[in-house]
């Protein structure tokens, strides 16, 4: 057989050997979230009257220390990205503290100060969203795009915001020759970094990512959570990483959040939500993730039924009517917020005396040519 | 007997601008009771030759060669043959051959109820009366598992959930009883838990009808879980095809292998970095000369070091047989017997 050749240069330029790991936990709370509230009112009829609401967010504490990855997790409607815009203050919480760590090192409750207080804040916690195609301007260069949260913080001179864009896209493995394009001509995973170029910008401690990798190709991805990996280790980051892919969560988080029908209903470090959940909804969620092998096929059994309605919740525990263990009490009493070993809070009347099923954490497929 | 005979489908696209060679010589059959899972990336063509079956593929989109034989009363008929828009295709599409489509949203009429349009599938196949076809269309809903089908019927979708939606659109994929639903991403716009009670319902739904299954998708979790034969596409070519077990056990083409290894699984070491492959999708008019992966190839071999000249950058490669039922489009594999190239080996 032949001799094996390099592969052609690429559009992405080679990648320097990864960082030192340096110690990413510092044990200092950057951001503590209390009884977090979000209630949208529904209202009917020619007078507008109140006549409900939509529980979005109920009731959701959690702490992210700093230099972190926590991940919230959950099905479409259970709250997590109405949380993660409460905390970036882009819809004004009902009730609950979001106290979040400057930079100076105060305290300052995000939930409840002043818009131009808030100002300030802003360049502290940043976000990277969904879609790369519609959340870049697309008559905006590259240059405008990342250069524009300098430009509105005070950068005024266009050098230094030419070296400061120079700098970002490099840091997100992009040509800085290429900043006098516009978003089309960059693929959606170039297109991805871009984004995150623009929300590293201003320097960030908090980065909230909302579905960061799901509209991408599964090899791209890849290289976008590579990346994203890297950017904390390097900066010093902390994510909120909003997510329904559990094994993107698996991959990238520290800590997990799993909500359902806008309440947390288990929160514990990586490790043990995956190896031994203690919410019946978690294992219900790890047991439902296709594995890529089939010779684990046929192990799961689908979880019945639909998420409940968050405006009309059940009574009880929220879970109840789809869950396998339900008893006469998770009916009629609601579940308190529990810690049940150090660090792993569930909300479950069961989750003592309950053994689940997780995820064997061993390698089983190691796809490889032989 | 295969059900459905794809032989070097070519499905073009042609504009001022140039031609999309969207599929580009896609070969493979479907037989009666199986799946046939079909994976790949954005611009892998694989939607492209579901649409190209079915014919209903957009302008100018166009199939400029191949055939698509499906077997009828023991003979087969050519569906690239058809007029697209002939009484012919239209006794297929949707009759022998269901479709069901990623986006439930916008699959069913905002301004019908999920029961007339139904009805109207029903009655386009079959000849049944308006009680009939009702009656019929009950009996599919509960078929797919829709608790109180009779007022379900007279819902519209947007008052049915992501999942609900879906099961309808199954039911009125079936309302002929196909002997071949292709399923075009049926679960990607689903969650994980109504994803799984879908996959139940179509794998339960083929064992009963034993129907064959083509379903396209680009999660390998979904493919893992629930095909019999899988077909790997990239950039129009099929550049692996085999059973399911071997193309997650023992993949040939760098372009699988390299696949498998970039999913951030459940089962892996968490915060490692992955594996990935180098550059994106090239865009398709730019695309590579000869094997349409080498650019992103770890094992890319240049002229000079090919042993008979025949190099990637050049040479197209065909799809080879290394097995039983197992085939690869890659140069590595041109020798015979050789089932796994050395050089492949030391890379890893």
């Amino acid at each position: 057989m032949s001799t094996i050749v390099t592969p052609p240069p690429t559009a992405v330029p080679p990648q320097p050997p990864a960082a030192p790991l340096r110690e990413r936990l510092t044990g200092q709370i950057l951001l503590d979230v209390k009884d977090l509230k979000k209630y949208f009112v529904i209202h009917r009829g020619f007078l507008r009257r109140t006549t409900g609401y939509v529980r979005a967010v109920d009731d959701v504490s959690f702490q992210i220390q700093e230099g972190e990855t926590l991940a919230l997790v959950g099905e479409t409607g259970c709250g997590k990205t109405t949380t993660s815009r409460c905390i970036l203050r882009a819809i004004d919480p009902t009730s609950g503290q979001i106290l979040f760590r400057t930079e100076s090192g105060k305290t300052v409750d995000v939930a409840t100060i002043s818009k131009r207080e808030l100002r300030p804040l802003r360049r502290q916690m940043q976000m990277i969203f969904q879609d790369p195609y519609s959340s870049l301007n697309p008559r905006m260069t590259v240059l405008d795009i990342i250069g524009e949260p300098l430009l509105v913080n005070g950068v005024k001179s266009r050098r230094e915001r030419i070296d400061r864009v120079e700098e970002l896209m490099r840091l997100v493995r992009l040509r800085p020759e290429y900043m006098r394009r516009f978003p089309h001509a960059f693929s959606g995973g170039q297109r991805q970094r871009i984004g995150i170029a623009r929300a590293l910008a201003l320097h960030p401690k908090l980065v909230v990512a909302d579905e960061p990798v799901s509209a991408l190709d599964v090899s791209v991805q890849a290289q976008t959570l590579n990346l994203l990996l890297e950017l904390q280790n390097t900066l010093g980051l902390t994510y909120l990483f909003v997510a329904h892919n559990l094994g993107v969560v698996k991959h990238i988080s520290d800590r997990v959040a799993v909500m359902y029908v806008g309440q947390i209903a288990e929160l514990a470090e990586r490790e043990a939500l995956f190896r031994s959940p203690k919410h019946p909804y978690t294992a219900a969620l790890l047991a439902s993730v296709p594995k890529p092998d089939p010779r684990l096929r046929g192990q799961r059994k689908p979880l019945p039924g639909e998420v409940a309605n968050p405006a009309a919740p059940p009574t009880g525990c929220y879970f109840h009517p789809r869950c396998a263990f339900a008893v006469e009490r998770c009916k009629v009493e609601r579940p308190a917020w529990e810690q049940i070993s150090p660090g792993h809070w569930v909300r479950c009347h069961r989750a003592r005396e309950l053994t689940l099923p997780g995820i064997e954490t061993s390698s089983t497929v190691a796809p490889a040519a032989n | 007997m295969p059900l459905l005979s794809v032989r070097d489908l070519r499905t073009y696209f042609v504009a001022d601008e140039g031609t999309t060679r969207a599929v580009d010589g896609a070969t493979f059959d479907l037989y009666a009771g199986k799946t046939l899972g079909i994976v790949g990336e954005t611009g892998c063509g694989k939607s492209v030759t579901a649409r190209s079956i079915l014919r209903i593929v957009e302008r100018p989109g166009r199939i400029v060669s191949g055939e698509i034989l499906l077997q009828r009363d023991g003979g087969y008929i050519d569906l690239a043959k058809l007029d697209p828009d002939g009484r012919e295709i239209r006794r297929v599409r949707g009759g022998e051959i269901g479709l069901v489509f990623q986006e439930p949203m916008t699959s069913f009429s905002p301004v019908h109820t999920v029961g007339d349009q139904v009805i109207e599938a029903i009655q386009l196949h079959r000849r049944l009366d308006k009680a009939r076809a009702r009656a019929r269309a009950i009996e599919l809903f509960r078929m797919v598992g829709i608790s109180r089908p009779e007022g379900r019927l007279d819902e519209y979708s947007w008052q049915l959930s992501g999942g609900l939606r879906q099961r309808a659109m199954i039911a009125m994929a079936l309302a002929a009883e196909p002997r071949l639903l292709i399923a075009d991403e049926p679960t990607t716009a689903l969650d994980v838990t109504t994803q799984a009670q879908i996959l139940e319902l179509l794998r339960d739904l083929q064992r009963k009808t034993h129907m064959a299954i083509m379903l396209i998708t680009h999660d390998l979790g979904v493919i893992a879980e629930m095909a019999d034969d899988v077909v790997v596409m990239y950039l129009g070519r099929v550049v692996e095809h085999g059973p399911v077990d071997q193309i997650f056990h023992a993949p040939k083409h760098p372009y699988t292998q390299a696949l498998l290894r970039s999913i951030p699984g459940i089962q892996h070491e968490a915060r490692v970095k992955l594996p990935t492959i180098s550059g994106s999708i090239p865009h398709p008019f730019a695309r590579p000369a000869g094997c349409p992966f080498h650019p992103r190839c770890a094992l890319v071999m240049a002229c000079a070091a090919a042993p008979d000249g025949v190099c990637c950058d050049h040479h197209e490669p065909e799809l080879i047989t290394v097995e039983e039922g197992h085939s690869v489009s890659c140069h590595l594999y041109r020798k015979k017997g050789a089932a796994v190239p050395l050089a492949l080996e030391s890379a890893r």
